[in-house]
């Protein structure tokens, strides 16, 4: 049921096909010492799908921003059609027609699914007066939302505290579907969503399309890209390299607009010699989270991929191996001793590190700069009686961030910079440690294509001395190229192991889907 | 890509950026500014301000809450914030003053560590190990401490045997400074190379910033919070010694209100109450603005409730000044391009 307001409001907002929606007219965007945004002219058209691709700092999400309004140029304006001056702040972009769906979905936990679905009502300074008729949060109409954006098995009147980020992420794009709107921002929206809700964002796409909305779609997964999109426009260091058809071009060619040179095709691992080594770790039998019963061996020098869906259990084994959460059954034997891993400290001592899946909160240290949250492991060798050699540890952050490629010095501060280098401090924090066996959890989640050739490097080279490597990953392609074996998990539980060499991506997959009840 | 053009390059001449380093600090020290403007104020408008009288007698009133101040600050660093700071001090002194009859003032030096560093512990081990806000444990411990206060004291300041000895403690200066101030100055120092030049610091400052990457990265946490509210204690123990020290005698209202003081201290010089952020430059530069202001009111014959009134005003805003400062900053700063 549609009120006649609502169906008012959007044909305001819509646009015919092919219209221009908006134009953006040398835009630049200086932070201090950063140009994110240097002179770039762009413009969106009704009914089609604008993808906006570049490497990581290349300026695409600061773009988006800019769009929405988040924040305003420092030079130059971007229009949206039937708005009369340049927006300057988000709720006047809202009013524009401008429909951002953030990298970190707006979800409130204590409000119930149905609640989130209308929640741009209470945005926009709508139906808050206590008399005004309240939107009916558990009506036909918003289940009828929810299953088209695949969430149709969810209670309307569940918290929106329990869902996962995929689902989280489905349910405010949701709002697309309530929200009047002609332009719609995805920004790295498949980033955190799982395969299964791809098809959904798909359709979703597909009818926004129809109804003649611009859509944005912020990325740099180029296969997505290509499925999605009818033109591409490619950032490189704030400059806008070209916009180009996605029918007249392939990912190659995309890939090397954004980095500006070609990349070399990732090569094989050089073979593990494992036969007859004692493993750096063996598990058997480990309980711990979703992981139940789980048992395998690493051996020195070699790269383990761990594949699985999300609630697979991948990450819980990762955790509870490397001394994060305590395991609740079976034994972890490292160089013949059995551990009980109480902390990652512990886990430390015992020649275990633990690369996080969630850079930002688990990562690094918010206020600490890279130098300081390069050295945060290892400090205390670094130090003599519990004081710091200031001296000891300049010089060798110095060398550790040439040696990772950290973009920026020892002064800058990390959550400055893109996840690429973030990432590459947080490895280079580990792996000064010196560790015997390390886990990297989605090692290149959202990071662009140059700095995970870095990682992956980073990785065959800590393989090559000789270091166990266990990788987790939900991308299969990864781990077939980077491993030289790959468990797959599913139930909790190890469902397969393959032989990169003897497999491909839909082995991986429908391993770890068969026979989920 | 994001940030290569802020970090300064190996060709820039070193005193230039020395030169811009040390602008760069002087943008963020507003409290120094204002402690600057504060004094100029201070001086034109009473004529008594600059007599050595008054300043010796500004300096003990700002060396125990100084003490204090440092406590609260690496607390604050961590997250936390200690509301017991002053009936903490309150129960050592008293306690201090009163055990053993307050034969010897080293023995009382001694208990009164003894009473704040078994506070700072019990607060300490409640917050770290089984994870209570640090807010309600001291809120608790506050009303704890301060009617052991009143109990052990019946409301009758206690003078010990050695009230003359504490005096002259009290009283002495070396070179013009008062003995209580240069403790005060040692505890600036002694704190600052802690969170500086230490490992430890390092970790108060990333459990402050960021506790699960803290965690993560095989820091022990719980067992430096607990050390941090432990040292915290022991300082307040020690201001509690030298509040006997500098009257003579401990009175039930000893350290009274000092826990507003002591935050706000810590607030106008810079940190977060967040945690992670703030210095112990910019909490002595908070000590004494509020000290110079309260001295100031006293000095100009204000009443003694309007001076409370004024010292909660000056809080509220200085907080607000400091947000705005903060947000200021905050857009200045370059924040990450893309994700």
């Amino acid at each position: 049921m549609v009120t006649a307001a609502k169906q008012i409001e959007e044909e305001a907002h819509q646009l015919p096909i092919g219209e221009l929606a908006f134009k953006a007219v040398g835009i630049k965007k200086h932070y201090p010492g950063v140009k994110a945004l240097d002179g770039v002219d762009l413009e969106g058209y009704a009914g089609e799908v604008l993808a906006i691709c570049g490497a990581n700092g290349a300026g695409k999400s600061t773009f988006a921003k800019l769009l929405a309004g988040v924040e305003t140029p420092t030079e130059g304006e971007i229009r949206v059609t039937g708005h009369p001056r340049p927006v300057h702040n988000a709720a006047e972009a809202e009013q524009a027609g401008v429909l951002m769906m953030h990298q970190e979905p707006l979800i409130i936990d204590d409000f119930t699914i149905g609640e989130n679905v209308w929640l741009y009502k209470l945005r926009m300074g709508k139906d808050i007066r206590p008399w005004a008729q309240k939107v009916d949060s558990n009506s036909q109409e918003t289940r009828d939302v929810l299953r088209q954006v695949g969430l149709g098995q969810l209670s309307t009147k569940q918290l929106a505290r329990g869902l996962g980020p995929g689902q989280r992420q489905m349910l405010s794009l949701a709002r697309a579907e309530v929200a009047p709107h002609k332009i719609m921002i995805l920004d790295e929206t498949t980033a955190s969503t799982s395969e299964e809700h791809f098809n959904d964002i798909l359709d979703l796409v597909r009818r926004e399309k129809e109804s003649g909305t611009c859509i944005i779609f912020v990325s740099h997964r180029l296969n997505e890209v290509f499925e999605m999109c009818d033109r591409i426009a490619v950032l490189r260091n704030g400059m806008l390299v070209d916009v180009v058809k996605t029918a007249d071009s392939t990912p190659d060619e995309i890939t090397t607009l954004m980095i500006g040179q070609a990349l070399k095709a990732l090569a094989r691992p050089a073979p593990a010699q494992t036969s007859g080594k004692e493993p750096v770790i063996s598990v058997r039998d480990l309980y711990g989270g979703a992981a139940k019963g789980v048992s395998f061996d690493v051996a020195p020098g070699e790269i383990v991929g761990l594949y699985g869906l999300v609630g697979s259990g991948r990450s819980s084994v990762a955790r509870t191996i490397t001394g994060q959460r305590r395991a609740a059954g079976g034994t972890i034997t490292v160089r013949g001793e059995q551990l009980h891993l109480t902390s990652p400290g512990q886990a430390l001592s015992k020649g275990i590190a633990y690369v996080t899946e969630d850079r930002r909160l688990e990562g690094f240290v918010k206020d600490f700069d890279n130098g300081e949250n390069i050295s945060l492991v290892v400090l205390p060798r670094m130090s003599k009686a519990g004081v710091v050699q200031a001296g000891v540890e300049k010089t060798r952050v110095r060398e550790l961030i040439k040696e990772y490629q950290v973009k920026g010095g020892p002064d800058t501060y990390t959550r400055t910079l893109s996840g690429g280098n973030q990432q590459k401090v947080v490895v280079a924090k580990w792996l000064e440690a010196d560790p015997d066996f390390v886990v990297l959890d989605e090692p290149t989640k959202g990071i662009d294509v140059g700095a995970r050739a870095n990682i992956y490097e980073i990785i065959h080279r800590l393989a090559a001395r000789g270091k166990g490597v266990l990788v987790v990953s939900s991308e299969a392609e990864e781990l077939l190229s980077l491993c030289h074996r790959i468990l797959v998990m599913r139930n909790g539980e190890i469902a397969g192991e393959f032989d990169p060499e003897h497999a491909d991506t839909d082995d991986l997959i429908r391993t770890a889907l068969t026979h989920q009840d | 890509m994001t940030t290569t053009a802020t970090t300064p390059t190996e060709e820039q001449q070193p005193e230039q950026s020395t030169r811009n380093a040390a602008l760069e600090w002087l943008k963020g020290q507003y409290a120094l500014f204002i402690l600057i403007v504060l004094l100029i104020i201070a001086a034109l408008s009473s004529p008594a301000f600059l007599t050595g009288t008054n300043i010796t007698n500004l300096l003990l009133q700002m060396s125990i809450i100084g003490v204090v101040v440092m406590a609260e600050l690496i607390i604050v660093l961590t997250g936390g914030i200690d509301i017991s700071v002053g009936s903490a001090l309150g129960l050592a002194a008293v306690l201090c003053a009163g055990l053993f009859g307050g034969f010897s003032v080293w023995l009382a030096l001694l208990v009164a560590l003894a009473v704040g560093g078994i506070i700072g512990l019990v607060n300490g081990w409640l917050v770290s190990f089984r994870g209570l806000e640090p807010f309600i444990v001291t809120l608790g411990m506050l009303a704890l401490a301060r009617g052991l206060v009143y109990a052990y004291s019946e409301g009758i300041p206690i003078t010990p045997e050695a009230s003359a000895t504490f005096a002259q403690i009290g009283q002495t200066t070396v070179l013009g400074i008062p003995v209580l101030t240069l403790i005060w100055i040692a505890m600036v120092l002694i704190v600052a190379f802690l969170l500086r030049r230490t490992v430890w610091g390092r970790r108060v400052y990333a459990i402050g910033s960021n506790k699960e990457a803290a965690r993560s990265s095989g820091i022990p946490v719980r067992a430096t919070l607990w050390s941090v509210y432990i040292l915290g204690g022991l300082l307040v123990g020690l201001g509690g010694w030298m509040f006997v020290c500098r009257f003579g005698s401990a009175t039930a209202l000893a350290g009274n209100l000092m826990e507003l003081e002591a935050i706000a201290a810590v607030v106008i010089g810079g940190a977060a109450l967040s945690g992670g952020r703030g210095t112990v430059f910019g909490a002595v530069v908070g000590t004494i603005i509020f000290q110079v202001i309260a001295n100031l009111l006293s000095l100009l014959n204000v009443s003694t409730f309007l001076q409370d009134a004024f010292r909660g005003a000056l809080i509220l805003v200085a907080v607000t000044l400091a947000t705005v400062q903060f947000a200021r900053r905050r857009s200045r700063s370059p924040q990450p391009a893309t994700k």
